[in-house]
């Protein structure tokens, strides 16, 4: 007896392995198309993890290089050498506490004509030039020198198009722009800590030197930048010290009769995380989508070998019955897929650190102002875009096929490859020949359509979004004013209002509140939360009974109830910004006509609440403008600072979402090709056959495409609105993630438009296929008779 | 060649083979379904077959040779009774062994040609080529199977008479020591059906194979040395041939 030990092959080349080439060139239609989606979102993808690491990279390393603050703090006075002092040297159980400097980095804020025509355009932060804190890279030209010279934000002229050499007017002063730079602590042009989107638009920071911050006639910002001995390690370890440094910083500015205007340390300044988080944000996301298209890819993959192996059952059952094991069988016919899918990764990866790379740069300098950066090896982009869709595209073959060849060698070659035990054919009530063929059909590629469906649903999420996203930002916009509780919202620098400027806002018809910002201790970043008192009658906050509130009773807004899920009755608890005191108030109900995380209380309540509280504000709701001196206003809302995030989003993404819309089709399209050339192929046979019996094209078209037909349309409608449902979801947490709130918006009219999207794709891919049908010949069915 | 094939000399019809048997089939038994449902194809089959041997297989539709082919090929498995190739028990092996003892011991032939369809003739017959560690050479083979001129088509080009032999030839081609033929001329001519026994007793002669074949066909046991006629599943008649006429002069 020979032994019957399984001997190496010894480097023998399976014969099987020849057909791998040859499959591909003949079906290189499917594999092409997938091979395309896997190179491009890969490609995307990885183009995205090295971009963002490298620029990442380079952020860091700014940390270093241009010595970027740890926080900063604004005073109502210039402090002294020795206040300063003073505040650095706060008691802290953390080490990283000794070293800690502090450095005047005065600012000036004025409005910006960028374009000649003497009317303001926006607003420009002013900064003096020092060597010590803050600095900025050059990405154009050099770093102001005389008096008349200015370095501006790099993102803010490219969108405004100033560049080297054009003049600007900051203040009413003349100034030539010398370079253009991007600032390590204004990597997004966040005006204010709480606003919830940058503003490149109508928002800038600039560079002027000693003499020329001189010229500049508005009011010195007395503005501090503090950096530790050490970098903190986390941000708990940033807060802690942060809660030290502040501590410290209050009783130093009490001592000293200075008040305390604004402080915000780095790891809650969006102007300095903002792009950075984004980024991370994008990278999670992006290989989100990755992993669900190459799942959604590998069981194409899988219905289309199972269709192949089904198609081959007896050759297979004859390679079993003539002694291949069905290991080696299950590695082959994964072998196509595996190669395609590997080839695709490496080419897409290639894309990726290439071409793909300086789009998705691009992409973000397009939003951010980034300093310079040099493109870094990027592990992490391997693991993701490489080894996991690698490994899905394995595993989920490996199961499938293993599965599907789960089967005797008997059971091949007498064809009878069902896993169930149904014995009989589904029985189907009398209809007419032609309803139950179609059925038949649909039932017999259910898996097929199953694929299909978490497709669609793929798609109809990437499609609510991009029409979704324009018309969120477009209803927010229309919906701008209504949203304001004053045309003009003054927010004052200080509690004590001025008797004669109290008169003069009476005259007015201003009328006054009082406003203090807290913070909602819980949220997954900080959430500042606008705290009001207000009059009893206000007539710009119609709250009935605001007055007659219990104690620590109040109304929220509308936005703080959707986003944090409050209801009336629930309790809110609140931190103050500069100290451990917290406040906790049962909410009574929402006000609906007001944008922004607010509280509403009666002053009465307010007083009572805050009595301690140094950091109250007051400020005045008017119809008109009011004449207040610049020193005296921290701020002012009027709508364009309502919308300026939505002509942001806008700017930035609004003009990808049409291309994004398209590609979504065009995916839906190809996905559904992919799956329905199975259906065709599988059924090549009987499709034949029913020509030679005499049917007509069109009768077999509508025998074989009406089922998948309404299978897709049924898919469509159904995956809309989860799909919606989804992106709304999704919505959700991605806000969870910022200050502020806007809900997201799709009426029925744009869902009927994703739905039509589909369907129009759908309808070349039924062009296609009515060919496909048309010419699949008659000796087709007398080929491979077996 | 005839290797251990029967003489000639040896006339009587019933008598045993000389040869050592190294495949016995003892009360074979197997059925398909349960209670009312239930089908006995095979009731308590037995016979031998001697190395070298040609034995056709002769019954009916329903007679069982197709089942008791499958169980000695390793792909089906009795209810009871036994197999033994070479003293080994098939039914006491498990799914590993059986598929190690297809891969090294058996060649099958189907009626259906069951070709790769994007492989040419020749890939075709690698294909069995690579199962095995000391397989025929195969420019011979190819010759042998009147194949020269064809080997660069593919399955769809060739004719079924062609097909079949490319089928052959990937059976034969890892030298089984067992060649195990389902109706192998079931989807042929007249013509080309005898063209394919001669290439079939051809590789017996040469090749010293032995030939277990499963036909309806009556007038191909004038070509065999051992003839079992089933029915109902059971062995009706077992006859040995002394003088085997070639395949080529067959008539039916």
């Amino acid at each position: 007896m020979v032994d019957w030990g399984l001997a190496m092959k010894g480097g023998k080349k399976n014969p099987l392995n020849r057909r791998i080439l040859r499959e591909i060139r003949d079906e290189w239609v499917r594999y092409l198309l997938i091979a395309l989606f896997l190179i491009l979102t890969v490609g995307f993808v990885s183009g995205m993890y090295v971009a963002n690491d490298s620029m990442l990279t380079s952020a860091d390393e700014g940390v270093e290089e241009y010595s970027r603050e740890d926080g900063h703090f604004i005073l109502g006075a210039e402090a002294g050498s020795t206040l300063l002092d003073d505040i650095a040297n706060f008691d802290s159980s953390n080490n990283k506490a000794d070293g800690t400097v502090v450095y005047a980095d005065f600012f000036k804020n004025c409005t910006e004509d960028n374009n000649g025509d003497g009317t303001d355009d926006g607003d420009i932060r002013i900064y003096e030039k020092n060597d010590n804190i803050d600095k900025a890279s050059v990405l154009e030209g050099r770093l102001p020198e005389t008096e008349n010279e200015i370095a501006i934000d790099r993102m803010h002229a490219d969108n405004v198009g100033l560049g080297v050499g054009d003049s600007i007017s900051a203040g009413g002063t003349e100034y030539q722009i010398v370079g253009l730079i991007s600032y390590v602590n204004y990597y997004s042009l966040h005006e204010k800590t709480s606003d919830f989107m940058f503003d490149a638009l109508k928002f800038d920071v600039a560079m002027v030197t000693s003499d020329g911050f001189v010229r500049l006639d508005e009011p010195v910002q007395y503005n501090y930048a503090w950096k530790y001995g050490e970098e903190p390690s986390s941000d708990s370890e940033a807060k802690d010290l942060s809660q030290d440094f502040l501590d410290n910083l209050n009783t130093c500015a009490a001592e000293n009769g200075i008040n305390m205007l604004d402080y915000v340390p780095a790891y809650a300044n969006p102007a300095i995380r903002f792009a950075t988080d984004d980024m991370g944000a994008d990278k999670a996301i992006g290989g989100v989508l990755l992993n669900v298209l190459v799942v959604i890819i590998a069981f194409i993959f899988l219905i289309t070998t199972s269709s192949t192996i089904e198609k081959e059952s007896r050759v297979i059952g004859t390679l079993l019955a003539s002694g291949y094991t069905k290991r080696e069988l299950v590695f082959h016919y994964m072998a196509i897929n595996m190669i395609v899918t590997i080839v695709s990764l490496v080419i897409g990866i290639i894309l990726g650190y290439t071409v793909l790379e300086d789009s998705v740069v691009s992409m973000y300098y397009n939003s951010y102002s980034l300093p310079t950066y040099h493109t870094v090896w990027s592990s992490e982009a391997l693991v993701k875009t490489m080894l996991i869709p690698l490994i899905i595209v394995f595993f989920v073959n490996l199961i499938g096929i293993s599965w599907k060849m789960n089967h005797s060698p008997l059971q091949f070659l007498r064809h009878n490859l069902k896993n169930s035990h149904r014995q009989h054919a589904i029985k189907l009530p009398d209809w007419k020949f032609f309803r139950r063929f179609r059925v038949r059909v649909m039932l017999q590629n259910l898996p097929n359509y199953g694929v299909l469906f978490v497709g669609i649903l793929f798609v109809m999420v990437l499609l609510a979004l991009a029409v979704g996203l324009p018309e969120t930002l477009d209803q927010y916009k229309a919906n701008a004013s209504d949203l304001m509780i004053a045309p003009y919202q003054y927010m004052l620098t200080t509690d004590d209002i001025p008797q004669e400027i109290q008169t003069q806002a009476e005259d007015d018809n201003a009328e006054e509140f009082s406003v203090l910002t807290l913070e909602r201790p819980d949220s997954k970043h900080v959430e500042n939360v606008t705290v009001y008192g207000l009059q009893d009658d206000s007539a710009y906050v119609e709250i009935n009974g605001l007055g007659s509130l219990e104690d620590n009773h109040v109304y929220i807004s509308a936005d703080y109830a959707e986003k944090y899920r409050v209801a009336p009755g629930d309790e809110i608890t609140l931190k103050d910004k500069y100290s451990s005191d917290s406040y906790t108030f049962t909410v009574d109900g929402t006000y609906g006509e007001a944008s922004g995380i607010d509280v509403f209380m009666s002053q009465k309540t307010f007083g009572d609440v805050f009595k301690d509280n140094s950091n109250r504000l007051s400020g005045f709701f008017s119809d008109t403008e009011l004449d207040i001196p610049s020193s005296l206003v921290a701020s002012t809302i009027t709508e364009a600072d309502i919308t300026k995030m939505c002509d942001q989003l806008d700017h930035s993404m609004g003009g990808y979402m049409r291309y994004f819309q398209v590609l979504c089709i065009l995916l839906s399209a190809a996905l559904i090709f992919l799956l329905t050339k199975v259906i065709i192929d599988k059924n090549e046979r009987p499709i034949s056959m029913t020509k030679i019996f005499g049917y007509t094209d069109r009768e077999i078209s509508s025998l074989y495409l009406i089922p998948t037909t309404v299978c897709v349309v049924i898919s469509a409608v159904i995956c809309a609105f989860i799909g919606t449902g989804i992106t709304d979801m999704l919505w959700r947490q991605m806000m969870l993630e910022f200050s502020g709130w806007f809900t997201f918006a799709i009426n029925s009219t744009e869902i009927i438009e994703i739905i039509l999207s589909v369907l129009v794709g759908y309808a070349i891919v039924l062009f296609l296929d009515f060919g496909r049908i048309k010419h699949i010949k008659m000796d087709q069915a007398l080929k491979d008779v077996e | 060649m005839s290797g251990n094939a029967p003489s000639k000399n040896e006339s009587s019809e019933n008598r045993q083979p000389k040869n050592k048997p190294f495949l016995v089939v003892k009360d074979l038994c197997k059925s398909y379904g349960t209670g009312d449902a239930k089908q006995n194809v095979l009731r308590g089959l037995s016979f031998s077959v001697a190395q070298g041997e040609i034995c056709v297989l002769l019954g009916p539709s329903g007679s069982g040779k197709s089942t008791l082919l499958n169980i000695i090929g390793g792909i089906d498995q009795g209810d009871s009774g036994s197999v033994l190739f070479d003293g080994h028990n098939l039914t006491d092996m498990n799914t590993a062994e059986l598929g190690r003892y297809r891969r090294k011991e058996l060649g099958y032939v189907f009626q259906t040609y069951n070709l790769i369809g994007n492989l040419t003739g020749k890939e075709n017959v690698e294909v069995g080529a690579y199962l095995s560690d000391s397989p025929l050479d195969l420019e011979e083979l190819i010759n042998t199977l009147g194949l020269s001129e064809h080997k660069g088509k593919l399955p769809g080009q060739l004719s079924g008479g062609q097909q079949q032999r490319v089928s052959i030839g990937r059976a034969i081609i890892k030298n089984p020591r067992l060649l195990l033929c389902d109706e192998p001329t079931g989807a042929l001519d007249y013509e080309t059906s005898k063209e394919i026994l001669q290439l079939i007793q051809d590789v017996n002669q040469k090749y010293g194979t032995t030939i277990l074949m499963v036909t309806h066909n009556e007038a191909i046991k004038h070509m065999a040395n051992h003839v079992i006629k089933l029915r109902d599943g059971k062995v009706r008649t077992e006859t040995f041939n002394p003088e085997p006429i070639q395949a080529s002069e067959l008539e039916w």
